[in-house]
């Protein structure tokens, strides 16, 4: 592990940075499912009884930010690298749900055109006090070569 | 026993499995050609998110260093996740991961690809490595996901 990427797990994992919340909209979810294929009426259809959202659909809850506001981040832009979701419970219309967000890993990989850091960020989602899903983000900066 | 699809060089048969004992090792996955047009990318801009120019427009991705107009992530998230659910329609999928390795561009087409790595039949699950590649056959996404389907 590289010392400047230890240092930022030392003193960023785990720690929650931002809490948002989200009003379940039941007409974005149900288009959520449209536009990607679903058919199944439970994930498009707003007036089916077993109305749900596709467990995809958590990827597109959003937080009011990705990174602690003091972490200091590397040069240039932000890629978003891939999303994970692990879902619990179905993500029902009109609720609202609470988004937690923590950095829950730093990691780099080193190619031909240098070091990529990958910072995780996993937002926890809660529908009252039930914990329904993860969502996290892996964000990629590359680095400029030095030289 | 029946020969899967993936050592077969079959294509795979549009069938639905509703069990795990119904589930084949190695089998592929029915696919469908996921809608990546530039109206179905603005429909989901206007009702979900991502409907900014580098989603939206072609020309405003050239601006930004694009090809043309790309495809948001979470849709891409959403074809595969749609593809299980065709296939196994009582399967809840409790994970899944995507890495998005480049842009799945809108207006070419793409194709979809679920492939049965692991089943556990006592706990009901079964592994799926899934991905998106383009006409030229190359991986735009790739993941795994994790379904759970009833005894």
């Amino acid at each position: 592990m590289d010392d400047d990427i230890q240092k930022l797990r030392d003193e960023y994992l785990n720690l929650e940075f931002d809490e948002v919340s989200f009003d379940l909209d039941g007409e974005r979810m149900a288009m959520y499912g449209q536009c990607c294929g679903e058919t199944d009426p439970k994930f498009t259809d707003v007036k089916n009884e077993d109305f749900q959202a596709p467990p995809t659909f958590v990827s597109t809850l959003v937080g009011g930010r990705h990174l602690p506001k003091d972490m200091p981040v590397p040069d240039g832009v932000g890629m978003d690298a891939g999303k994970y979701v692990e879902w619990m419970a179905p993500l029902r219309a009109g609720h609202t749900l609470i988004g937690k967000s923590h950095l829950h890993d730093i990691y780099t990989k080193t190619g031909r055109s240098g070091r990529m850091i990958f910072f995780v960020t996993r937002m926890e989602l809660f529908d009252g006090d039930e914990h329904v899903a993860n969502a996290d983000t892996r964000t990629v900066f590359r680095e400029r070569p030095s030289g | 026993m029946p020969i899967p699809a993936l050592f077969s060089g079959r294509d795979p048969v549009a069938r639905t499995v509703n069990v795990i004992t119904d589930v084949e090792f190695g089998e592929e996955l029915p696919s469908f050609e996921p809608d990546v047009s530039l109206d179905n990318v603005k429909l989901h801009g206007k009702f979900v998110g991502w409907g900014t120019g580098r989603f939206t427009s072609h020309e405003q991705a050239k601006k930004e260093g694009f090809p043309g107009a790309i495809v948001p992530g979470v849709m891409s998230q959403g074809f595969l996740g749609a593809m299980i659910h065709r296939w196994a329609p009582k399967a809840v999928i409790t994970a899944i991961d995507t890495v998005f390795r480049a842009p799945v561009m809108v207006d070419n087409p793409h194709k979809i690809t679920g492939i049965v790595t692991d089943i556990d039949e006592d706990e009901g699950t079964v592994e799926i490595d899934i991905s998106i590649s383009n006409e030229k056959e190359e991986t735009r996404v790739f993941g795994t996901a994790t379904a759970k389907l009833p005894k």
